[in-house]
């Protein structure tokens, strides 16, 4: 018998570490147009902790809204990872692209899911050697964050022999390896919410 | 000799009924008395209540034992229902089974009386077609069953937790375990079933009964596996794809004994519910593959059943016959270089024939002629035809001086193909002829052997007497192949299980067996540690696959002869192997004196 204990999975820990991430990123806001009439001090002050809340906030979305796109890939919850996408919004994952959400949900369904693209994105974690490099930049309901992250490249099996459809119940690949490289990422707020309008992943 | 009246089938040919719930309901009556024993009950729980509490949203089961063989339930706070119950008990740990009358529903219990804890099977009938539909749509894939319901099928959920008593609650738990993974027991049970049992995997195991048969054959079956302590465990499998009886054990290492129960509905649709004590005999230990630390403590999800007589893609026979006349692809046709899905590792194409002829004279069989007119195109035609066929070959030398090559034979229906090991060290030669189509389905496919010799200029002189042969060297073994570069790439391990028979394993991501399935299977002797191995998936895929395995080299060379909606096919095998240990298993199997 053994004591029961919480198990922790990388994902856990990626979140966790998630955390941190903020300590890396450099944050700029635009300059908001200055209100025309004169404003007391405290007012003045008032404005500032309020832009700086909502920076903060966005920031926030924004860093969630990448991890939330990590933990949905990795957990293969693809129907709601395209749902983190603006209704125009592009996708380039090592190649595979869309365009759209409505077509980012089919790639990650037939090519994804059915394990008919050459490269699947299985997970991410984060580059912690590049960490320090990450950019996030707010500006007037946009946003751009460069994410150094490693990519876990699994190359599906196509063949079509007993062993790799047993293979593929189990979901196992032909190939799996670990890449660094760096997620691109655009934002758009729309109705008060994040939503990624293009999301590029480089290798280094 | 077991008392046990089997259909004279093999249990992967068995037309199993699909079972109504009246029908399921009418065969389980007899169950509301207990299951029957041969030996004699545990009275360990006579007289005492016990309140199980389970983690997870499990039941809670309040118990009142009013003898050994009547107990009342009470189900989280609910009426209590007298059930027959029968009670088996391993040192601290005793085994308790009964179903609830009126329903199609029970328990099967593990009580340890020592720590307090307690493992609960919640054994069901009539779920599997509504859970598997479920757990399709969940994972967006099709439910893997085409027809029917299944409701014969038993299927368990397994509740850990404790024995609620007067301390405080216990923390620890039975949990699932790797730690039986690799081992083989032989068990002789006390109603003289004696049955070889391989716990290979994490979820599978595969058996051989040899009260059936003779042990011709080893299935695969989805099992669990729960640890109690070092030397104590609880194994369940349930036989999915056949009667779908679960059978569910506490093997104890220490003396190697067994206590059990099974249940279910026969192949003759009859309910078998008994308790059972074996005496075990370990056969071997072989080994595993996950990362040191990885204990496989946790399962997730819904257990993966592979299914392959269900999702077989059973053709006609007009169908077959276009497919093998014309869609007939013989080593990719020149299209491709045939190295893909198990040919990964095939070895340089030998030449060492071309612009030759040869002759393989088979005994009891055909005499071939072979006109080589290049690396990968040869005439062939059986001896005292005038007439010459052209086709496409492939040839490897899988040992110093040994050559192995197949190509189709005439595009006739059923199609065969010709796979030739030629010996020039030995002047032998075997042919392993593949025709599709057998009794059952016609999109299967089987082997014929045939030992003999061949004739060329300039090779030996053929013996007379010497053949290759039969052999069972290779059974007890088991060796893992790695059919493509990569990690892990495609990868397997074969268990050569008996001389009959073998079965095949699948590695989970995280390197610890996973699914399981099984097969017929031939072994002949070439040389020493050089075999002829093969196997036909029967009511799986329906391949001919056959090796020929160098155990100096551990690599091999072969060809598979597949039927299918996509066509008929030729292709090489070329594989890497890793020796993952023996079973000492000869004695048990084979010819009885």
């Amino acid at each position: 018998m053994s004591e029961k204990t919480m198990n922790s999975s990388r994902r856990a820990f990626f979140l966790r570490g998630g955390a941190a991430l903020g300590t890396g990123v450099v944050a700029t806001v635009g300059a908001s147009a200055a209100p025309a009439e004169k404003r007391t001090p405290l007012e003045e002050q008032l404005s500032d902790l309020r832009r700086e809340l909502q920076e903060a906030q966005d920031r926030t979305a924004i860093r969630q809204l990448h991890l939330d796109f990590a933990a949905l890939i990795e957990q293969q919850d693809y129907e709601r990872a395209a749902q983190l996408f603006a209704e125009r919004g592009d996708l380039d994952l090592s190649g595979e692209r869309a365009q759209g959400r409505s077509a980012i949900q089919q790639l990650f369904e037939r090519k994804y899911r059915d394990q008919t693209a050459s490269v699947i994105h299985s997970a991410y974690r984060q580059n912690a050697s590049h960490q320090s490099n990450d950019v996030l930049q707010i500006t007037a309901g946009q946003a751009r964050a460069t994410f150094h992250v490693d990519a876990q490249l699994s190359t599906p099996l196509q063949e079509d022999c007993t062993a790799a459809k047993m293979a593929r119940l189990q979901g196992q690949v032909a190939d799996r390896r670990w890449q660094a490289g760096r997620l691109e990422g655009q934002y758009v707020k729309r109705g008060g919410e994040w939503k990624i309008a293009s999301l590029k992943y480089l290798a280094a | 000799m077991s008392a046990r009246n089997y259909r004279p089938l093999q249990m992967h040919r068995i037309a199993y009924s699909d079972l109504t719930e009246a029908q399921v309901s009418q065969a389980l009556r007899a169950a509301a008395s207990g299951p029957t024993s041969k030996s004699p009950l545990s009275s360990a729980l006579a007289g005492k209540r016990l309140k199980i509490v389970t983690d997870d949203g499990g039941p809670t089961l309040e118990y009142n034992f009013r003898s050994a063989r009547e107990l009342e339930l009470s189900e989280k706070g609910g009426k209590a229902a007298k059930c027959g119950y029968g009670a088996l008990q391993d040192r601290n740990l005793v085994l308790v089974s009964h179903m609830i009358p009126g329903t199609q529903r029970g328990y099967t219990l593990v009580v340890d009386q020592q720590s307090g804890l307690a493992t609960v099977f919640e054994v069901y009938f009539s779920g599997y077609a509504a859970q598997e539909k479920a757990a399709a749509a969940a994972a967006k894939r099709a439910p893997q069953f085409k027809n029917g319901q299944r409701n014969r099928e038993v299927q368990r959920k397994i509740w850990f937790g404790y024995v609620e008593g007067s301390g405080a609650v216990p923390t620890a738990r039975h949990t699932y375990t790797n730690r039986l993974e690799g081992k083989g027991i032989y068990w002789e049970q006390d109603n003289d079933i004696e049955i070889l049992e391989f716990y290979l995997t994490i979820l599978y195991s595969n058996f051989i009964e040899l009260t059936r048969f003779g042990g011709e054959m080893t299935i695969a079956a989805p099992s669990d596996y729960i640890m109690v302590n070092d030397h104590q465990f609880i194994y369940s499998r349930i036989e999915c794809e056949f009667t779908g009886t679960c059978t569910l054990q506490i093997i104890d290492l220490f003396d190697l004994t067994q206590k059990g129960v099974r249940l279910g509905l026969t192949e003759k649709d009859e309910l078998e519910y008994y308790l059972y004590s074996g005496k075990g005999e370990l056969t071997g230990q072989i080994a595993t593959f996950e990362v040191f630390g990885n204990n496989s403590l946790t399962r997730e999800g819904p257990r993966r059943v592979y299914r392959p007589i269900e999702t077989f893609d059973v053709m006609t026979d007009e169908q077959v016959e276009d497919q093998v006349l014309n869609h007939a692809v013989t080593f990719g046709d020149g299209m491709h270089t045939g190295a893909a899905s198990m040919g990964g590792y095939k070895g340089e194409l030998i030449t060492r024939f071309v612009g030759k002829q040869l002759t393989v004279r088979m005994d009891n069989g055909p005499a071939i002629e072979y006109d080589f007119a290049d690396a990968k195109h040869l005439k062939w035609r059986y001896a005292g035809d005038s007439q010459w066929r052209e086709a496409r070959y492939e040839m490897y030398e899988p040992d110093d001086e040994l050559y192995f090559f197949a190509h189709l034979l005439d595009a006739e229906f059923p199609r065969s193909c010709a796979l030739v090991a030629v010996d020039m060290k030995n002047g032998l030669a075997t042919l392993v002829k593949g025709t599709t189509g057998t009794p059952f389905r016609n999109n299967e496919t089987h082997p014929t052997y045939y030992f003999g010799v061949f004739h060329t200029e300039g090779g030996p002189t053929p013996p007379t007497y010497i053949r290759h042969g039969w052999t069972d060297e290779m059974v007890g073994k088991a060796v893992t192949w790695n059919y493509q570069p990569g990690n892990p790439g495609l990868t397997s391990m074969h268990f050569y299980a008996a001389p009959h028979t073998y079965s095949w394993i699948i590695f989970q991501p995280d390197g610890s067996g996973g699914l399981q399935w099984s097969s017929p299977g031939w072994y002949s002797k070439v040389r020493d540690g050089v075999y002829i191995m093969s196997w036909v998936e029967e009511a799986c895929n329906g391949t001919l696959g056959v090796i020929l395995f160098n155990e100096r080299l551990m690599h091999d060379a072969g060809f598979g002869f597949h039927v299918g909606p996509s066509g008929l096919s030729l292709s090489a095998i070329g594989a890497r192997a890793r020796h993952a240990g023996t079973f000492d298993i000869k004695k048990y199997l084979g010819v009885k004196t």
